[in-house]
């Protein structure tokens, strides 16, 4: 008896281990929803203004930006040419620019790309999922993700310009040699 | 840690931490010297608990620590104490639009000043989430697992191997005593008591002219079950943090408006919002004049995709699955999603308008189109014209450039460029910007935009958007609008079962424990000397009066208050 | 007459009924020693007579709680004022049982100046029907209320026989240390009661002399959008001020007794809705109550447990003790069963949470703790006696606080109508 009695100890002693080192661990490193430097950012299937389907996994692998704007936000409006000149400079080399639009409108978003030269590749989130996904706070955000699939830097809104564009592009490329 | 004889004088060997003999009850160790009459400590029917043991390893040493009652009430006052602590301020967690560690800190600065900023440092200002709290609620369950079973197995084996004779040291000190002289046949007396007892629903066990009554010993287990109960309680709590159990969204849908909740399959609608005030001979004084509400409701429809969920380039195919009207108490519930009303907001946004192209000299209707906020339609055929939606802003304004744009993504003033062709126009069409929220700000707007239309030649001044038999019949017909937005709370608890079940199995310990008292009743006759001794957790009164009732028909008449032991004591 | 009239006169003569209860049993307690007559014979007529008169009263009290129930189609127990008349409901629901079972009167002397207390309480708050928020039109929540406070009642009873164990217990002739300090505490705990009193004695007096000061105050809030609102609100004292709001005009003040002005303003800190009302109202309170305590010492020229004491003599501390703990052991599961699984119930189905943290759920999690410990303490013998009683006085203390302490300081989810 004294022996399945011990083990009866050690087995309900460890249990309370397991579960109240979960309960407080739990406490302890709650993640916050936001991506942050050296996270994977989520995959997402989205529709471009051509209604085609694109999905991450076509980007992965190759230095992506990727910017999160709207119509409705000024800097997110201010920043477009700027995004559309480094396009046009390093999209050649590989670079993959690309805008996620915040759920609005396509015609709204189709107008406003036309108005403002935008020709990058600019898909449409749908009632916030994307956005959700990765957590936005603010707009716009602009993600530089590495050709290795990790977050290399994030700028939380705008107007970017040529100085913050420039380095952290030069960045991206170089890490991928 | 004292070694003790633990052999009593009846032969019985017993464990370790004995109070009294298992068998015969006999004291086998003083707590204090001199108090040799003192009532006896009946805890646990003085067995040795299962923690009480010669030289304890470590593991043990823990177990001793759980298995302590004191420790028990030093957790719980802890416990107590924290919780309170919390409800000094405000905590994070009730301020739903902050979320970064620094905006915390700033606000507990600015609005409690120094004591908000060591509050706030001290990580009180979330206590309920903080590590410690939680810590404590974990050791008040390791807590409840090892004092329960520390002590009810050995309790269960005591009152089952119970002996009906027993010493009469054991007797004499109960907390409830009697003894006396037993006039006649001692076993007769013993059969008409235990009659008597037996009336007063106790079960009676006897041996000669010994005696052992018991009744309800169910309410012993009452606490335990109790803990078992808020054992299971504290597990399903925690069950919630697992994320698959569990789901806190929150949508807010205007008046017609369908969205996805989000991580699921579900699509939800708005079909109707309704807020019902109190009329002003209800309200009491002090609130007069204003707005009271006395019902809101959503009339909301519940939808699963069913084809195209995950493809961006189509709309989704949806089945209806549920439809109910919300209120605050009471949600919508499908499987284990719950769908609650949380609140509203008066906000006014535009669905939809059945707008006439007409002639601004004939005043000759065209044709009439429907035209929507929400994915409005790109092409109208209206009479000999077509219209093309050309741009569309949501909330129309300007941005610094003078330039239009919308101001947020939701319908609150919306506007509608088109360009109309058709036969006798301009060669690229006319421009005509639609307003269709009929208030000053976008009429005038109208107005002056297409007035530049016209002057800078993008436009004949040929066209207007009119609305036909707007009201009718106090209704408005041809357009419709949103005028409250709802704010729904979406949540998935796969625990709640597990959590009421604990919460039931520890009442109904409770209510065993606190109801329903065990007692019992020992007695021995030696040479015509009755010793009568009867003990209970709880309510010595009722058990009192049980005594002396069953004394009192076979013949001994005693005051019920000169039962009580502890009484002759002081 | 309609119900709500015949509820508001049906409850006017219970709180008369209430009053004269207390006087029999005050006359129980302390003519025994009155000249030619027995002793025993005096208690229990006067007792008896005593119990029937708060029995009628208790029944009046009912018809109150049903006439304004049928008159305004809801369960009174929504605002402060309906919750309050319906917590001394229950205590005299309580006492009932407790009396049935133990069949000791005097306890009545104890636990109706209690149900008076908070009956007058009650009254402070506005009596007029409100109609019902949309939250608490649940079955749930009436289950709730009226369960949580049936526990709290027999709380009250417990805390009413533990205070007169104390008073029974304690040795007005011991000179040491311990002796002095249990002395003062038990005689702190009746100024306590005394200072609640106060309060309504200046609430009452001032109201019925109808005094009225106002202020402007000007409040800046945060909006939750980051918007800075400034708000001007008129405050209204009904008792003279000693304290103005914080960052206040004085609008128009009656002078009283010389003072023209507030003596000071309450300070930025106490950020409660209404805190320097709320303060001023406390410093009132206090001010009455010890002017009352004072005038009772001039009366009595000794303390005040001095003078109960000898009629508690014919109690047994033990059975004190033993009512004290019984009522606690039969209201904590009423409490359980109310305060926490019927409030999760109702939480659940109205904010779809079954516990939010808010202040209220903390302070009944709170209470229940409490209750916990004290039945767990009273495990070891040690605790008995004395030490419980003490602990009955302070978790009534808690239940109160969490009635009525977190409404006034900490605002939350359980903010009644018509606190302030």
């Amino acid at each position: 008896m004294g022996k399945h009695r011990k083990l009866v100890q050690y087995l309900i002693l460890a249990f309370v281990l397991l579960v109240g080192g979960y309960a407080i661990g739990n406490s302890l490193f709650t993640s916050s929803d936001a991506l942050a430097k050296g996270d994977k950012p989520p995959a997402f299937k989205l529709a471009d203004l051509d209604n085609v389907a694109h999905d991450w996994s076509e980007y992965e692998g190759k230095p992506v930006i990727l910017n999160f704007w709207g119509t409705f936000c000024p800097p997110c409006r201010a920043e477009m040419p700027a995004l559309q000149k480094q396009y046009e400079k390093w999209h050649d080399q590989g670079l993959e620019l690309v805008g996620i639009n915040l759920s609005e409108d396509q015609i709204t978003v189709e107008r406003f790309a036309a108005e403002v030269g935008a020709k990058f590749p600019i898909l449409l989130d749908r009632d916030k999922k994307t956005e959700r996904a990765f957590g936005l706070k603010q707009y716009p955000t602009t993600y530089f993700i590495s050709a290795d699939g990790t977050i290399q830097d994030v700028l939380v809104g705008g107007p970017l310009d040529e100085d913050d564009l420039e380095p952290r592009i030069e960045r991206l490329m170089n890490g991928r040699k | 840690m004292l070694i003790q004889n633990t052999k009593c004088e009846c032969g019985h060997q017993n464990p370790v931490g004995t109070v009294l003999c298992e068998s015969c009850g006999k004291p086998l160790f003083e707590e204090a010297a001199g108090a040799e009459d003192a009532p006896l400590e009946m805890r646990y029917d003085g067995v040795a608990r299962r923690s009480q043991k010669q030289n304890p390893h470590l593991i043990d040493r823990v177990w001793n620590f759980f298995s302590s009652v004191k420790i028990a009430i030093y957790l719980i006052i802890l416990t107590l104490l924290g919780a309170a602590l919390g409800t000094i301020f405000q905590q994070e967690s009730t301020f739903i639009n902050m979320t970064t560690d620094e905006e915390f800190a700033a606000y507990y600065k600015e609005t409690y000043g120094t004591a908000g900023v060591i509050y706030h440092a001290l990580g009180l200002s979330h206590t309920y989430e903080s590590w410690w709290f939680r810590g404590l609620l974990v050791m008040i369950g390791a807590s409840l697992v090892i004092c329960s079973l520390d002590r009810v197995l050995p309790l269960y084996r005591a009152l089952n191997k119970q002996q009906i004779r027993k010493h009469l040291q054991f007797i004499t000190r109960q907390q409830v005593t009697y003894s006396g002289e037993v006039a006649g046949d001692e076993t007769a007396w013993v059969e008409s008591f235990k009659k008597q007892l037996k009336r007063r629903g106790y079960r009676v066990h006897q041996d000669g002219t010994a005696l052992l009554a018991e009744k309800n010993r169910f309410s012993r287990w009452g606490p335990y079950i109790n803990h078992i109960g808020l054992i299971l309680f504290l597990l399903a709590v925690l069950g919630r943090s697992v994320p698959a159990w569990h789901m806190d969204q929150y949508l807010a849908l205007y008046e017609g408006e369908t969205r996805q909740i989000p991580d699921t399959n579900y699509y939800l609608k708005n079909d109707d919002f309704t807020l019902e005030l109190y009329d002003e001979s209800e309200l009491a004084s002090n609130q007069k004049g204003k707005a009271v509400p006395k019902l809101f409701e959503t009339k909301a429809t519940m939808y699963e995709c069913i084809e195209a969920c995950n493809d961006p380039t189509r709309d989704p195919v949806l089945k209806q699955v549920e439809q109910h009207p919300i209120q605050v108490n009471s949600p919508l519930s499908h499987g284990d999603l719950k769908i609650y009303q949380n609140s509203y907001q008066a906000r006014v946004r535009f669905i939809s308008v059945n707008v006439t192209l007409t002639d601004t000299v004939t005043g000759k209707a065209y044709g009439t189109f429907a035209l929507r906020a929400d994915n409005p339609e790109r092409v109208y055929e209206v009479g000999p014209y077509t219209l093309r939606l050309n741009d569309y802003f949501p909330d129309f304004g300007l941005d610094s450039e003078s330039r239009p744009m919308t101001k947020t993504r939701d319908p609150n003033n919306p506007a509608f460029a088109f360009t109309i062709t058709g036969p006798d126009l301009l060669k690229d069409g006319e421009t005509y910007l639609y307003f269709p929220m009929p208030n000053e700000e976008s009429k005038a707007y109208q107005a002056i935009l297409n007035d530049y239309y016209v002057k800078n030649g993008q436009s004949s001044g040929k066209f207007a958007f009119k609305v036909e038999n707007a009201m009718s019949g106090g209704k408005m017909v041809n357009v419709t609008f949103s005028e409250y937005t709802t704010f729904l709370n979406i949540r998935k608890d796969k625990a709640m079962p597990y959590i009421w079940v604990g919460a039931a199995i520890s009442m109904i310990g409770l209510i065993m424990g606190f109801y329903w008292q065990h007692r019992r009743v020992w007695l021995r006759i030696d040479g015509g000397t009755l010793s009568l001794g009867a003990h209970t957790n709880k309510n010595s009164y009722g058990l009192r009066a049980d005594v002396a009732w069953a004394l009192a028909r076979t013949g001994i008449e005693v005051p019920p208050k000169s039962l009580d032991n502890r009484r002759n004591l002081r | 007459m309609n119900w709500i009239d015949l509820s508001s006169n049906v409850f006017t003569a219970a709180f008369f009924l209430y009053c004269a209860a207390f006087i029999c049993y005050a006359i129980a307690v302390a003519g025994k020693r009155w000249s030619n007559r027995d002793p025993q014979g005096h208690t229990a007529r006067w007792g008896r007579i005593g119990f029937i008169a708060a029995i009628v009263a208790w029944v009046l009290h009912l018809v109150f709680f049903f006439a304004r129930w049928k008159g305004q189609g809801h369960i009174p127990t929504s605002n402060m004022y309906e919750f309050m008349t319906f917590l001394a409901m229950a205590i005299m629901f309580a006492f009932i049982v407790v009396y049935l079972i133990y069949r000791n009167s005097l306890l009545g002397a104890f636990a109706l100046p209690l149900v008076i207390i908070i009956v007058a309480y009650a009254s402070v708050f506005p009596s007029e029907v409100q109609p019902l928020n949309p939250a608490l039109n649940s079955i749930w929540l009436r289950i709730h209320v009226t369960t949580a406070a049936l526990g709290e009642a027999f709380f009250a009873v417990g805390f009413a026989a533990a205070l007169m164990q104390l008073i029974r217990v304690v040795d007005l002739e011991r000179k040491d240390k311990v002796g002095v300090r249990s002395r003062r505490w038990t005689e702190f705990s009746l100024v306590a009661i005394i200072l609640i009193v106060g309060f309504l004695v200046s609430v009452f007096g001032f109201r019925g002399a109808g005094y009225e000061a106002s202020f402007s105050q000007e409040t800046v809030e945060i909006a939750d959008d980051g918007t800075v609102n400034s708000q001007v609100n008129e405050v209204t004292y009904s008792l003279p001020p000693i304290v103005a709001p914080y960052n206040s005009e004085t609008v128009d003040f009656q002078a009283f007794l010389g003072m023209e002005k507030p003596l000071f303003e309450a300070p930025s800190w106490m950020n409660g809705v209404n805190a320097g009302r709320k303060l001023n109202t406390v410093i009132w309170s206090v001010i009455t109550g010890l002017i009352l305590y004072g005038l009772l010492r001039l009366l009595a020229r000794k303390p005040l447990i001095a003078v109960i004491k000898p009629h508690l003599m014919d109690i047994d501390a033990d059975d004190l003790e033993e009512i004290s703990y019984r009522a606690i052991a039969i209201g904590f599961p009423v409490f359980t069963l109310g305060a926490l699984i019927f409030a999760m119930i109702w939480a659940e189905i109205a904010w779809s949470r079954f516990w939010g943290w808010d202040p209220k759920e903390v302070w009944a999690l709170v209470t229940w703790l409490f209750y916990s410990a004290y039945l767990h303490l009273r495990l070891s013998r040690g605790w008995q006696g004395t030490r419980s009683a003490w602990l009955a006085v302070i978790g009534f203390l808690v239940v109160m606080f969490t009635l009525i302490g977190v409404n006034l300081v900490i605002a939350g989810l359980h903010s009644y109508a018509g606190v302030s």
